[in-house]
């Protein structure tokens, strides 16, 4: 589970400190104005039809910075989860034939991650770890791979069987998503178009899964996390395009004979219609 | 204009599709064959998931079998009987193919197998359809007598069990090879998504040596029948098939292979063969390359899930 530091109101006064006692003056301090961000999609919900060739979408948003110190933007944007199989092609007797697949989880269909500053020299790598910021800190395992074992005489080690190839597994799974469009990182994607203004781009190829997605708004200062909003995005599919997936996939035997009926009609006809001519 | 296909998931030209139907129903209708071989490397190509592209063109060789054979059934040149016993062998064999093909799948080894049974099967027949029509070429244009095939049938086709009389193929021979090939074309509809005729048609030819008049018609006819049953067990086993893809596809494959047709009687049957070896011979090395070409990537997604 993400910890995230609870949600600041969206816009906060600066504490009023005049002539306070000593004790008060501490908890004041301690309450000191911090910065906050607001923003939102101009697009919350995306709707797949006929016509649906992937969308771009807009995240606008604001930073309120009372404190005058400069501050950061990250923007994530998360698909749901989509299980990835992959497979590694060795070469066996001349042939390029593939190994067994392995499944990875937590992958998610869609990831964009998009700031002001490269995300390494924002903020510390256990940050970005434990907030997910950046597609290396993706948390994509291969669960079926995993074993317990006694290592050094340390019980309950848990490694992977893909051993020192783990990482080139992980590594590949990233890059296979990045070709297709579906994982980016734009280290100058948030951009400031206003003081305090800005605005970023989210691009969804026509390939991105359907679903929920989450669009989580960081303000970095001083390389923390001050301030964090969250705004999801549905992607459905709707009109015959959703119609035809349904019956699909709840009727699929019917939909076999139908579509087998189709052809056959198509077949007659065009036989019919060019006879006569 | 791109179109949004509800099942593969992903944005195509349509106009390109139904151009792309129409070439491949051009082709099917010149040769008398389902073009399903040369449909499937092409839409994988253009980026359609392969266990899609497979399962979702075997409806557009459902249809213009469909348009072919109401053609040669005028010319009463269709044998049904023989047809229905290799067609009950299709299903048979379609019904094994898809679980195969579902197997396959799960241990990652799709790609492998449709790759070895292109370059098998298509390098095979065509090297094969290549020598047998060049060499009819060459005796042409030196004024040679064509060599006449000889009308003995292999023996064992008489002993088996089961015997049947086609009158309209001229045959009275047992019920279990022309079974045994509709099985297996069936199996190879399900894996490579095509109708089997580049097999079936030179194994009528020249194992069972049925009347050359009814050979093709009596193979589109089995063909109707295995691919509408691997369409229906795809979409009921595996949700595979997207009608929009196929309707897009059979759409231009109708009026093609219509063309096709008419443009058959102008060329020479044996440089029709030549043209048609070519072809097969080309789509099986391209498709058996990627067995010994060094992968750009070591790592491809496997299809299967998610």
């Amino acid at each position: 589970m993400i910890q995230l530091p609870p949600p600041p109101p969206a816009i906060e006064a600066p504490a009023p400190i005049p002539e306070a006692p000593l004790s008060e003056a501490v908890a004041a301090a301690e309450a000191r104005p911090t910065p906050t961000i607001a923003a939102d999609l101009t697009q919350t919900e995306v709707e797949v039809d006929s016509t649906y060739a992937g969308a771009r979408m807009v995240l606008y948003g604001a930073v309120f910075n009372p404190t005058g110190r400069p501050t950061d933007v990250v923007v994530v944007v998360t698909g749901p989860p989509q299980p990835i199989r992959l497979v590694r092609k060795h070469r066996v007797a001349g042939l390029w034939l593939n190994s067994r697949p392995v499944v990875f989880e937590g992958a998610p269909g869609f990831y964009m991650a998009a700031s002001t500053r490269p995300l390494g020299d924002i903020t510390g790598f256990t940050t970005r770890r434990r907030l997910t910021l950046g597609v290396d800190h993706l948390r994509i395992e291969a669960p079926a791979e995993r074993r317990v074992v006694t290592q050094y005489g340390v019980r309950d080690v848990v490694v992977s069987r893909l051993g020192d190839e783990y990482l080139d597994w992980r590594r590949a799974v990233i890059g296979l998503k990045t070709e297709a469009g579906l994982y980016a990182e734009d280290p100058g994607g948030v951009r400031f178009v206003d003081r305090g203004l800005f605005r970023a781009e989210v691009t969804l190829p026509s390939s991105a899964p359907t679903g929920r997605y989450e669009a989580q708004v960081w303000l970095f200062q001083d390389g923390e996390p001050v301030s964090v909003r969250t705004r999801s995005l549905v992607v459905r599919k709707v009109g015959v395009e959703r119609a035809l997936y349904t019956f699909a996939h709840q009727r699929p035997w019917t939909y076999g004979v139908l579509a087998v009926l189709i052809a056959m009609l198509t077949g007659l006809l065009a036989s019919r219609f060019f006879r006569r001519n | 204009m791109d179109i949004y296909l509800p099942i593969a998931e992903v944005s195509v030209n349509a106009p390109l599709l139904v151009l792309l139907g129409a070439a491949v129903g051009f082709i099917s209708g010149l040769f008398g064959i389902g073009g399903g071989f040369l449909m499937a490397p092409i839409l994988v190509f253009l980026g359609i998931p392969p266990a899609v592209a497979v399962s979702s063109q075997a409806s557009h060789v459902v249809a213009s079998s469909t348009s072919s054979v109401m053609a040669y059934s005028r010319q009463k040149a269709v044998d049904y009987r023989m047809g229905g016993v290799m067609a009950v062998g299709g299903a048979l064999g379609a019904f094994v193919g898809v679980e195969l093909f579902r197997w396959m799948r799960l241990l990652g080894q799709a790609d492998l197998v449709v790759a070895v049974s292109y370059l098998l099967f298509l390098g095979v027949i065509g090297a094969l359809m290549l020598r047998e029509s060049l060499t009819a070429i060459l005796r042409r244009r030196s004024g040679l007598p064509q060599a006449r095939p000889a009308r003995r049938r292999p023996m064992w086709l008489y002993g088996l069990p089961w015997r049947m009389r086609f009158p309209r193929s001229g045959l009275y021979v047992s019920a279990i090879p022309p079974l045994g090939l509709g099985v297996f074309a069936g199996i190879l509809s399900a894996i490579m998504g095509v109708g089997g005729g580049f097999i079936l048609v030179p194994a009528m030819l020249y194992v069972l040596r049925m009347r050359a008049a009814v050979v093709v018609g009596t193979s589109l006819f089995q063909i109707i029948v295995t691919t509408a049953a691997t369409t229906i067990l795809q979409a009921g086993r595996n949700q595979t098939v997207d009608v929009v893809l196929s309707g897009l596809l059979l759409f231009g494959g109708v009026v093609g292979a219509q063309y096709g047709a008419r443009a058959s009687t102008r060329i020479r049957a044996d440089e029709l063969r030549a043209i048609l070896a070519l072809i097969v011979l080309m789509v099986g090395v391209y498709m058996g390359l990627t067995l010994f070409v060094r992968p750009e990537n070591p790592f491809a997604l496997a299809p299967g899930a998610g």
